[in-house]
């Protein structure tokens, strides 16, 4: 693995086990990426997309094969470690934006900076800076209700970027939008994405990925199909 | 912080569903604190009536006199007991007492007879023995010929205030004692069996007809504050310093009485714990459904980095809360029926009997305890409950909460 590789994955693996019936999702994947890309996995429902995700951001584990994150083999770290290495290294954009409804967008978005212990000025700081960045000035006491879907998925965004990890890993950022809020929140990482130079790797059915992606990895029955490099 | 922040408002996110676990635990803290307030009110109040109105809460005899009572067994130096029960702190009076059994008689009418030979103005004192007294008045002084007899023996005899009664006994140096006594008023202790047989005669006019003057069977003592009994009993017994008498508490002296009041103390324990039962179903019923609903948030939280044991802390942080608001609010409702019942009892609709007395009306007691013992169960019950769900929402696979919808 060189230096810019973030993500290196081999002969990955995972079977599911229903009622005595086995089910491979993922067949054997290796592949590499690096950093800084702006990656969309795409295939049809069934093609193991968002296990591939979950196998990488180490939400699942494999059945078979490795995961290596920043020179880390996160398929074999367990408890404690597995969830300070997500908590720091991995930020997450849900389909449905799972933000806690309970907590204010500011709350929101400094939750991870708050197990990281970071500071309570410079979380602050980082909030304000983070929601210029998404459009969001001026919203920080605002509930996730008072929100537009858009803007929710602005915050997840927001929370999932303020942390500065490695990697942010998207899974169907965009299909609770409508066409035109789903646009512009694809500038807008794609924006974020050249201006820090984050990782970002989504799972997606949206032709537009797939139009703005550099780089798209096409499954189907668990392998990789086709990953073109535009 | 932001555990404590997020429990806190979640309790605000499912009003209806808080309110319902909340009135589980305050319903079960405001019964517990009524029954435990209402249960130690009305054994006060019987102990006292057995007690401070009757035995005294401390006796000193002779040392086997409890196990046999006998005529013979005496305090030979009681004078010089009372002056030292005098420099006792926490005494608050006591009592010198002579007993033995005779034949009484007014007219031709005759019955058995329990007699008492007791020092009124101390008998006062330590049991308010004037009160006792329905019709006619006390002894007009310490060496009257007279006698005060119980409502029960007045009817057996058919006897009234002013005429004469004759009592029958055996005196202390095996002689016949007998003498005529003019009845002078008629009491009512409460315990209908020894108001049939009671009869009260003046300390010295008592000791004259049995023959034992100088000397009684029993000193009653009674003190200011009944949990310091056994504290204050220690301190009589090494003051008094004897091998021929003993001083010993009401629990050792009233043993059958002590006993049943002891298992009476035990069903209340069951009702509690009955109590804490259905607290622990009204929360679990709650928070288990709470935490199925907020599954995905949980596997979120994980996901973000969130440690199994903080959601653990979440959850029970959020029970706990509501749990102290329900001990906050019951324990006002608490101690005011406590306090309510305290002044005003509740009369009941039949008087219960205890022990041979009867007991019109039952009281309450504002007292530590019962509401220390509420909060440790609500509190306790609801966190043992509410950690089974919390367990469940730590163990939360976030990849598979994730795809709930």
């Amino acid at each position: 693995m060189d230096q810019k590789t973030i993500i290196s994955t081999e002969n990955l693996v995972k079977t599911y086990k229903d009622n005595g019936m086995e089910a491979k999702a993922v067949r054997g994947i290796s592949l590499e990426i690096t950093s800084g890309e702006f990656t969309a996995v795409v295939g049809p429902s069934g093609s193991g997309k968002t296990t591939f995700l979950n196998l990488i951001s180490g939400l699942d584990t494999p059945t078979k094969g490795t995961v290596m994150i920043n020179n880390k083999l996160i398929s074999e770290m367990k408890g404690k470690e597995l969830s300070d290495f997500r908590r720091d290294n991995i930020g997450f954009v849900f389909q449905s934006y799972n933000l806690i409804p309970v907590l204010t967008v500011e709350e929101n978005i400094e939750y991870i900076m708050l197990l990281q212990n970071v500071p309570k000025s410079e979380r602050h700081e980082r909030v304000i800076k983070i929601l210029e960045e998404v459009g969001l000035s001026g919203l920080e006491t605002r509930r996730p209700t008072q929100l537009s879907g858009g803007q929710q998925q602005r915050v997840a965004i927001a929370r999932a970027m303020v942390s500065n990890p490695t990697l942010i890993l998207a899974d169907e950022p965009t299909a609770n939008l409508d066409s035109e809020m789903g646009s512009e929140l694809l500038k807008m990482m794609k924006v974020l994405n050249e201006t820090t130079g984050m990782t970002f790797l989504f799972s997606t059915h949206d032709e537009m990925i797939m139009d703005r992606a550099r780089r798209l990895i096409t499954l189907k029955d668990g392998l990789v199909k086709t990953d073109e490099i535009r | 912080m932001i555990i404590l922040k997020i429990a806190f408002r979640n309790i605000f996110r499912q009003k209806r569903r808080s309110i319902l676990t909340a009135l589980s635990m305050f319903g079960g803290f405001f019964l517990s604190a009524f029954f435990i307030g209402f249960s130690d009110g009305s054994y006060n109040t019987i102990i006292s009536m057995f007690t401070s109105n009757n035995l005294g809460h401390i006796q000193i005899h002779e040392n086997t006199y409890l196990d046999k009572p006998s005529l013979y067994k005496t305090i030979n130096n009681y004078e010089e007991v009372l002056q030292k029960l005098a420099e006792i702190k926490g005494v608050k009076s006591y009592s010198p007492r002579i007993f033995s059994a005779g034949i009484v008689s007014v007219g031709d009418k005759s019955s058995g007879a329990r007699i008492f030979g007791v020092d009124q103005s101390k008998e006062i004192k330590t049991t308010n023995f004037d009160k006792k007294i329905i019709k006619g008045k006390v002894f007009s002084g310490e060496e009257a010929y007279e006698v005060i007899i119980g409502e029960g023996l007045s009817k057996i005899l058919k006897a009234e205030i002013g005429e004469e009664l004759v009592v029958i006994s055996q005196g202390a140096d095996g002689s016949i004692a007998n003498d005529a006594y003019k009845i002078t008023g008629i009491s009512k202790s409460g315990n209908e069996i020894e108001d049939r047989v009671t009869m009260y005669l003046p300390l010295k006019v008592a000791q004259e007809l049995l023959v034992l003057e100088g000397r009684v069977h029993e000193i009653a003592i009674t003190v200011g504050n009944l949990n310091s009994v056994n504290k204050i009993n220690e301190l009589v017994s090494k003051k008094i310093n004897s091998e021929e008498i003993e001083a010993v508490p009401w629990q050792v002296f009233a043993k059958s009485f002590y006993d049943a009041m002891q298992a009476d103390v035990a069903g209340m324990w069951v009702m509690l714990v009955i109590i804490m039962f259905v607290v622990a179903i009204g929360v679990l019923n709650t928070v288990l459904m709470s935490v199925l609903e907020r599954r995905r948030e949980y596997g979120l939280l994980k996901a973000m980095g969130t440690k199994p044991k903080d959601i653990i802390k979440l959850i029970l942080t959020e029970i706990n809360i509501l749990a102290f608001i329900c001990i906050i609010l019951g324990s006002v409702a608490g101690f005011g029926i406590n306090l309510l019942l305290s002044k005003h009892g509740i009369a009941m609709p039949e008087p219960i009997t205890y022990g041979g007395m009867k007991f019109q009306y039952m009281t309450s007691e504002v007292n530590l305890r019962s509401f220390l013992i509420p909060a440790v169960i609500v509190f306790v019950s609801a966190t043992i409950v509410g950690f089974f769900p919390a367990l469940k929402a730590a163990k939360t696979d976030p990849a598979k909460a994730m795809r709930t919808h």
